[in-house]
């Protein structure tokens, strides 16, 4: 294997007794776009500040082509990096800002011309050049951010929520001009967010952060067919939740029993349980099925509520127990019509659900 | 809102009534004694029996008042100097600094504004007779320093409160060395609460007299020095005229502040 282009190595950050980053240890390849995703206060973004040099870890190493960046300080380290917060120069022209990084590192001014021309190209931003940050949007502020960062041609990418403080549509839209930005430029990007379809959009591969340590690195995909716990199977897409108990497991099948008395047989088991143990089922709302398919399980409920959307049919479902289930049918099964979501069950491939410790 | 003015009635009439009346009170003496340094009468009698700029003349054209005039502003100027100076560096760490007994020190570098000038003058007057300082330019320069101190602090601490420290933090990951970061980016953007600073501290000093009294000596006399002594020595309407130029360089300085505020805020 050849050896990763970024290295963090078991990165440990305290403040006090409270430890904040447990230990991470993570490769990154050479023009990966890697997404640091959890919730607030899980050790993301106290990972990315010590990658920057905000912070220093209080043990571990950073290392970049093998050469520790930690005894480096943060202004000679050369990375790009995208605040959360709008942190253009206030008293700068859109130009002078992405200037700025090359006018501290005194390159000839031809030079520094023909890059902020190339950089305002490349963020769509090339009619503004002359205009101050206070007359640019949000959005607009974020992308002259990122021609800034990107201005020096920095190996390593920072980006720490850049798009929170931007509505759903724009964030969208930015989120397109990111793909494309690392598509076009290679550069490999950190980007830490707490939402987990920016990240399942953005990322080459995912690691969820909880309390301090990397639940599960992955692809999207892996976070989403292949959850190794709870949190995982919970953080990542819609899910449902169902108590049950262990009965057996043959072969990595496992039979469980619902609080409803009913039994699902075929269950993925990825992890060994006892017997009589406090089990967790989850199953995907798009995994139901409003019509029994071949070998699916049954699950009695009672329709709540049915809504329609044209692409897509939802229904709010509620079990003996009172668990309220999601219910989102793909496709095969949405040409039902609504009478048929009157009916009393709904039914799902145990395959095609995971269980989880209690 | 507890007080809408909307909805008042016949109390708005009332309000406008005081606050003219408050107005007047504030700015009547001072119309008054631009108007007296333009009338003819040598006792300062009202109304003017003519209009006349003699008491003009015969100030620009006595060494004495120019020389107060220009000592006041060269004061003036360094005090403003050195306040704005000390106070970015105290600014910087009442807002960024995390030590204990912050709160204390930001009281602290405040009390000249709220201690008793007379106390403040007589307290240095006899600590600088002891070093030899009374009656020097440097000790009214000190002098006036420390008055102005507080002038300097609370817009340049207000500034920068209102500066994204994120901003800083960007430069230096663009490769700004933190010094570098502070003096390219965060003072330029701060620039308004540091010339507000510089105007306020200047002003301070520059219409100051308490302290001016007893650090003033014969050859060393500023401008209000110089009229709080001719107003005792003659009632000539030269001070008048000196007054109303002390009063006309106040507004200058007040209304171009105002225009720059309103020019760099885009």
């Amino acid at each position: 294997m050849s050896r990763p282009f970024l290295s963090i190595r078991a990165v440990r950050k305290t403040f006090g007794a409270f430890v904040a980053v447990h230990d991470v240890t993570i490769d990154v390849p050479k023009g990966e776009f890697l997404t640091f995703l959890g919730p607030s206060g899980s050790g993301k973004s106290t990972t990315l500040y010590a990658i920057a040099g905000f912070q220093d870890p209080s043990s571990g190493d950073v290392l970049l082509e093998d050469k520790s960046l930690l005894s480096v300080p943060s202004h000679k380290r050369n990375i790009g990096m995208v605040f959360q917060r709008y942190t253009l120069f206030p008293h700068l022209s859109v130009a002078e800002n992405v200037a700025f990084p090359l006018r501290v590192r005194r390159r000839p001014d031809t030079e520094v011309k023909r890059k902020v021309g190339d950089m305002l190209g490349l963020v769509r931003l090339e009619k503004f050049a002359d205009r101050y940050p206070g007359a640019l949007s949000g959005g607009q502020q974020q992308r002259v951010a990122l021609a800034r960062a990107l201005a020096y041609d920095p190996p390593i990418l920072l980006m720490d929520e850049p798009l929170s403080a931007l509505d759903k549509k724009l964030r969208q839209e930015i989120q397109a001009e990111i793909r494309r930005i690392h598509r076009e430029t290679g550069v490999t990007i950190l980007y830490v967010t707490h939402d987990q379809e920016e990240a399942l959009h953005l990322s080459d591969r995912i690691a969820l952060f909880k309390e301090g340590r990397i639940e599960q690195i992955g692809t999207g995909e892996d976070l989403y067919l292949r959850p190794v716990s709870e949190f995982v199977a919970g953080f990542i897409g819609n899910s449902n939740f169902l108590s049950a108990e262990h009965l057996q497991t043959t072969a990595g099948a496992a039979t469980v029993r619902l609080a409803d008395g009913s039994i699902v047989t075929g269950v993925k088991a990825t992890t060994p349980f006892g017997q009589g143990q406090k089990v967790r089922l989850m199953v995907r709302p798009e995994a139901f099925r409003l019509t029994p398919g071949p070998a699916s399980a049954a699950l009695a409920v009672e329709i709540v509520d049915t809504s329609f959307f044209g692409d897509r049919r939802r229904v709010v479902a509620r079990t003996a127990g009172g668990d309220e289930i999601d219910v989102r049918p793909t496709s095969d099964a949405q040409a039902t019509d609504s009478a048929t979501t009157s009916g009393q069950r709904i039914f799902f491939d145990p395959a095609s659900a995971f269980l989880f410790p209690a | 809102m507890l007080l809408d003015y909307d909805r008042l009635g016949w109390l708005r009439v009332a309000l406008a009534g005081f606050t003219a009346l408050v107005a007047a009170f504030l700015l009547l003496p001072v119309v008054f004694i631009v108007l007296l340094s333009f009338g003819s009468s040598r006792w300062l009698a009202f109304p003017p029996p003519g209009w006349t700029l003699k008491w003009y003349q015969q100030l620009l054209a006595d060494p004495a008042w120019i020389d107060a005039a220009l000592t006041s502003a060269k004061i003036a100027a360094m005090a403003a100097i050195l306040a704005v100076a000390i106070g970015l560096f105290a600014s910087f760490s009442l807002v960024r600094g995390e030590f204990r007994g912050r709160q204390v020190l930001r009281g602290l570098l405040l009390t000249p504004m709220v201690l008793p000038v007379v106390v403040f003058a007589i307290a240095i007057y006899a600590f600088f007779l002891r070093i030899g300082l009374a009656g020097t330019t440097i000790g009214f320069v000190i002098a006036h320093t420390i008055l102005a101190l507080p002038f300097a602090i609370i817009p340049i601490t207000a500034a920068l409160e209102g500066f994204d420290k994120s901003i800083e933090d960007a430069a230096i990951v663009c490769g700004a060395s933190p010094l570098q970061a502070r003096l390219r980016i965060t003072l330029p953007s701060i620039r308004i609460g540091i010339f507000s600073a510089a105007i306020f501290a200047f002003l301070a000093s520059w219409d100051e007299v308490v302290v001016a009294i007893f650090m003033a000596s014969p050859t060393l006399q500023t401008l209000p020095v110089k009229i709080w002594g001719s107003l005792r020595a003659d009632l000539s309407p030269v001070v008048a005229a000196a007054s109303s130029l002390l009063v006309g360089l106040t507004l200058c300085l007040m209304i171009a502040t105002a225009l720059l505020r309103r020019k760099l805020s885009r």
